[in-house]
């Protein structure tokens, strides 16, 4: 077949913006039922004027719940959720291994040990401390992993399982820390289980500092994210310097880990699931859609918070049981798919 | 011309490579050849400008380690093969150090095609790469590696896990590149397909290169039965074309 002009052109899609345009308009129809419903139900046209700052906003009770708990709180989760689900999706990508989250590195049980560590040795405003102890142990987690495992990237497998030693190891450190100081218990404890009913514009303020940074340094990597998908010597072929682009990579990734971690526990399954189900949607290697992926963990993490708010409410279920509970069955239908499409 | 002068490589305190110096030619096709552990593919690292050595490699007067600047193309014996990535995209990865990642010009996009249609890969443009057949990704790491429109190609193996009729075509493919100018070096197995098609060969053995020079001579030479402590035969074809052929009992001919 000799290729035409017009085949030429149809040969590399890049960004499929179809999709992305999808998850960004799904994100802020999410986002708008979020702040909406709960106990006191606000429309959406109070909702707009509120936020557009025209005439016929909210005024009283309903103004502060929109603006200093629904809003704030949705922030955070939005934050969050694309902190992970990128994370997670870069991780898949420097580790060649398409089951690798933060969690399983390390860097969140590291960084949950920072941040318990902060929270038992608490002296006056814990929360502003919070996001460097988290990194600290985050980064210390990781690097222990890639020390323990020898082999600095070579052996993605035995990496994979140092990092699994090594969170333990901070999860029994956490634990023993927990129960030495119990009147601390409570709020580790919770944190652990993953919240986002501490969001206020403070802790939103510093997550979005940390992790959208570490958001714009992922995606204007994304591409050459593709070339660590090669062997070193390919990649250096190409001009890439595999082991200093993997640190980048691996830096941005924990810092945004860290911080999500910091600010709202430990909250499971979004690392994986999210960046499988747009693998899945677009046939792409993940890091080609990290903005689509950022997109789509915001997403379902602000429904997701919504159900724990508002499924048996007025009680608040943890995070974690609604991501678990709706991303495990989906993350299997995208397998079975997958398996049936190879 | 890439100059290679007393080359010394250790990889923690073992030596891999000692005292190399021979010179690549350019728009010449050098094959490595050799037993295995002889250290041919640490060369072709080296080459690349991706392994750390004692001793002096220059290409144009500069040394080759961590040189970004020059464009070398390389072809591993064992690709890792990406998930969910279709063989334009894969090819076009070639074109990163052109158009700078991220940036995918029209042009590219064109000359990407044109070389599909030259490794006969345009019909499976679309395909995901972890669904080849071996000859078909090799022919999709040879498109990328021309899609970089490269002074040299470093190939490891190429045709290693090929049956014989892919190994030609595959070779053939090469040769095409070679003829307009590309600079090749290569390892292989089969010596005899290796004199078949390139100009020199670079025999070695134990880390050490034993001698180097025009293909048609160093089959013959006896350096070549050394490295493969003599077991192997060469003889010519009717035709005048060179076989080797491995022999089964020591001492016989």
């Amino acid at each position: 077949m000799t290729p035409g002009k017009q085949d030429a052109t149809q040969i590399s899609p890049i960004w499929n913006w179809k999709i992305t345009s999808t998850c960004a308009v799904l994100l802020l129809l999410i986002g708008l039922a979020a702040v909406s419903f709960g106990p006191i139900n606000i429309s959406f046209e109070k909702i707009l004027r509120t936020l557009l700052g025209v005439h016929g906003g909210l005024v009283g009770r309903e103004r502060t719940v929109l603006l200093d708990l629904r809003l704030p709180r949705a922030l955070l989760a939005a934050l969050v959720g694309a902190a992970l689900a990128t994370s997670g999706a870069v991780y898949q990508s420097v580790f060649r291994n398409p089951l690798a989250d933060p969690y399983l590195l390390g860097a969140a049980s590291g960084a949950g040990l920072g941040a318990t560590i902060a929270i038992t040795n608490a002296h006056g405003n814990v929360y502003s401390l919070l996001p460097i102890f988290s990194f600290v142990g985050g980064t210390l987690a990781v690097l222990t992993s890639f020390f323990i495992s020898g082999r600095f990237f070579a052996e993605p497998q035995s990496l994979l399982l140092s990092g699994i030693a090594v969170g333990s190891f901070a999860t029994a450190i956490q634990t023993y820390l927990q129960q030495r100081h119990s009147a601390s218990l409570r709020p580790v404890y919770s944190w652990i289980l993953g919240e986002l009913t501490v969001a206020n514009w403070k802790i939103v303020t510093w997550s979005s500092i940390y992790i959208l940074m570490a958001l714009a340094i992922l995606i204007s990597i994304s591409k050459q994210l593709d070339g660590l998908m090669l062997s070193d010597e390919e990649s250096f072929s190409l001009g890439i310097n595999p082991n200093r682009l993997r640190i980048i990579a691996v830096a941005a990734a924990t810092l945004a880990t860290a911080t999500a971690v910091s600010a709202s526990g430990l909250i499971g399954f979004v690392g994986i699931v999210v960046p499988h189900l747009i693998r899945g949607i677009t046939h792409r290697v993940t890091n080609r859609n990290l903005l689509t992926i950022a997109l789509a963990g915001a997403g379902f993490l602000v429904l997701a918070d919504l159900g724990a708010r508002t499924l048996l409410s007025p009680a608040e279920l943890p995070i974690g049981v609604i991501t678990a509970f709706v991303g495990a069955p989906f993350f299997l239908v995208v397998l079975r798919r997958r398996r049936s499409e190879a | 011309m890439i100059q290679v002068k007393n080359l010394e490589l250790s990889i923690s305190g073992k030596k891999i490579l000692s005292d190399i110096s021979f010179s690549v030619l350019d728009g010449m096709w050098s094959c490595l050849v050799g037993p295995n552990g002889a250290g041919k593919t640490t060369l072709l690292k080296v080459l690349l400008g991706s392994a750390p050595y004692s001793g002096s490699v220059t290409s144009d007067g500069f040394e080759v380690f961590g040189n970004h600047k020059r464009n070398v193309a390389f072809v591993p014996q064992q690709p890792r093969i990406p998930q969910g990535m279709t063989v334009a995209e894969y090819v076009m990865l070639g074109r990163a150090k052109k158009d700078g990642w991220g940036n995918e010009s029209a042009k590219s996009r064109s000359f990407v095609a044109e070389i599909l249609g030259i490794t006969n890969l345009f019909g499976m443009h679309r395909q995901m790469v972890s669904h080849l057949s071996g000859g078909e990704m090799q022919r999709t790491l040879i498109a990328r590696a021309l899609a970089q429109e490269p002074e040299l190609i470093l190939l490891d193996e190429p045709t290693s896990a090929l049956d014989l009729h892919h190994q030609i075509e595959v070779l053939n493919n090469l040769q095409y590149i070679q003829q307009r100018g590309v600079t090749i070096v290569s390892t292989m197995h089969d010596i005899t397909l290796a004199a078949m098609y390139a100009q020199r060969l670079i025999v070695m053995q134990g880390g050490r290169l034993l001698v180097e020079g025009a293909a048609h001579e160093i089959i013959h030479s006896a350096e070549l039965r050394t490295a493969f402590d003599n077991r192997i035969s060469v003889f010519t074809l009717d035709s005048g074309r060179p076989v080797v052929i491995a022999r089964k009992d020591e001492g016989s001919n």
